[in-house]
């Protein structure tokens, strides 16, 4: 009699279980939907890139919250920071001249980009090409390049910086700062 | 002469694969005669000559394929270690991104094998039935395959030549670590969501596949093998290490972690492309019930208790998470 009920408990049991599976498996699909749309929602990672900015003109960029695109640091101040905007309308962000100089020189939209440096002598942003650039100054990664609107002594154009930065002839090559600066 | 040529591994290594491609090219000229001449209900000479033929085919084909999963292992045993003799790397993560064929490689060696285990079902199930019934099915799949081991042996090449030991590559730290403050994580999860993703996934995966929820299996498998994979590279990995901040997918591959990441990955994708195959397979013939739900689910199920039992003994020993 009790191996009877035994039975038929587990016999009842396992139907009602087979009714509850399909109901289960709709419960995780919804709790699965509900993690990945709450993480896609709350998705507040810094920006390394922007998008839609086809007038190629400089944009605002949340400080602490935006990377290099070339040393991945975030970027902490705006001065001597750098924007790279394509006709395609993207726009990269970078820390210090030299990131800029090292990122764009394989890129296809080397020359058709516009550059746009943050200065040091009149705080505003301009075409990082007309920037005259000092050599031995405090920058993010070092470089010493910083960027001015008005030249002053010793510093050296946009080009001329360039071509240092792809010789390595930094503030942070020990024989050129020991040359810069002495010992 | 590339020195990486000199390595007894890739030596060994690219040998076998020509050597199984030769095999291949063989039973691939005889496959497309037997497509095109076959025809089973025929009793002529010509038709017992291509059936003689077929079963040899199968032969060759079953023994190249088993030997290329052993290859595929032996692949990254042997780009894990040459790692020694490319500056820079610290694993096999550095060696696999020392050229552009790598990764792709790495990507296409999954894609056989995924392939392989369709064609074992449709093998299976066509040697099951007196009148080869899925001879056709299997050879198209065949034919398909070999054009992928024809790309994948010119990628084999390509990439062990084009190796440079003069040419600094980056180390796993590089590679995974975390951009300073960026989220590498998909959807935006952090480790806590992920983890709950991962578990439900696993959920949902066991309990379609035995329902026989067959499409909502597919989705849900590959779904879980995308989220499994950051879950072991940014959580239960760092467990294997015993160290927070190494993130990578290779270094468990070697000694000192006991050869470990073998396991863990060979349990997930021989778990994933069983089931992916068995539930296709039995779509494309029109089989209704499947035929290694168990060992789909053991697989899988092996992959989450291994990983989490890292977690759980650390805690254990410990007393704390990482």
């Amino acid at each position: 009699m009790h191996l009877l009920c035994g039975c038929l408990l587990a016999k009842k049991w396992s139907i009602i279980v087979k009714k509850l599976l399909p109901l289960l498996i709709i419960f995780v699909i919804l709790g699965i939907s509900a993690v990945i749309f709450i993480s896609m929602a709350k998705n507040d990672q810094p920006m390394t890139i922007a998008k839609g900015n086809k007038e190629m003109k400089v944009l605002d960029f949340k400080l602490n919250f935006t990377n290099d695109s070339h040393c991945k640091m975030l970027i902490h101040e705006k001065r001597n920071a750098l924007e790279v905007a394509t006709p395609s309308g993207k726009t990269w962000f970078f820390d210090d001249p030299a990131c800029m100089v090292e990122w764009i020189q394989d890129k296809s939209f080397k020359d058709s980009s516009k550059i746009w440096v943050y200065t040091l002598d009149t705080k505003r942003w301009i075409d990082a090409k007309k920037a005259w650039y000092g050599v031995t100054n405090k920058t993010a990664m070092h470089s010493g390049f910083g960027a001015r609107e008005h030249k002053i002594e010793k510093s050296i154009d946009f080009n001329e910086m360039s071509l240092r930065v792809l010789r390595g002839e930094t503030l942070d090559n020990p024989k050129i700062r020991k040359k810069l600066l002495g010992d | 002469m590339n020195e990486i040529l000199f390595s007894n591994q890739v030596i060994i290594y690219l040998l076998s694969e020509a050597t199984l491609f030769f095999l291949l090219f063989i039973a691939f000229i005889i496959s497309v005669k037997i497509l095109i001449k076959w025809d089973f209900n025929s009793f002529s000479p010509t038709q017992f000559k291509l059936e003689k033929q077929a079963y040899l085919v199968s032969t060759i084909t079953l023994f190249v394929f088993l030997i290329k999963f052993i290859l595929l292992i032996y692949f990254v045993f042997t780009v894990d270690s040459i790692s020694v003799l490319v500056p820079g790397a610290m694993c096999g993560a550095g060696v696999i991104t020392a050229n552009e064929y790598g990764t792709v490689l790495l990507g296409l060696k999954f894609l056989l094998l995924a392939l392989l285990i369709f064609w074992f079902y449709l093998q299976f199930y066509d040697t099951h039935t007196k009148e080869h019934l899925y001879f056709k099915h299997k050879s198209w799949v065949f034919l398909a395959i070999f054009v992928f081991v024809v790309l994948e042996l010119f990628l084999d090449f390509q990439y062990f030549l084009n190796i440079d030991t003069h040419q600094p590559v980056s180390c796993c730290s590089a590679l995974f670590g975390q951009l300073e403050g960026a989220n590498p994580l998909p959807f935006g999860l952090n480790i806590p969501l992920l983890l709950t993703l991962f578990y439900l996934l696993y959920i949902l995966v066991i309990l379609t596949l035995n329902l026989n929820y067959k499409v909502v299996y597919i989705v849900s498998n590959l779904l879980f093998l995308y989220i499994a994979y950051y879950a072991v590279v940014y959580f239960f990995g760092t467990y294997i290490y015993q160290l927070p901040t190494h993130k990578c997918p290779f270094c468990m591959l070697q000694p000192d972690y006991f050869y470990i990441g073998y396991f863990v990955w060979g349990f997930l994708f021989i778990g994933t492309f069983i089931g992916i195959g068995d539930v296709l397979s039995s779509l494309v013939i029109g089989i209704p019930n499947l035929k290694y739900q168990k060992i789909t689910s053991y697989f899988l199920s092996l992959f989450v208790l291994l990983c989490t039992s890292y977690v759980a003994v650390y805690w254990l020993k410990n007393g704390v998470l990482l």
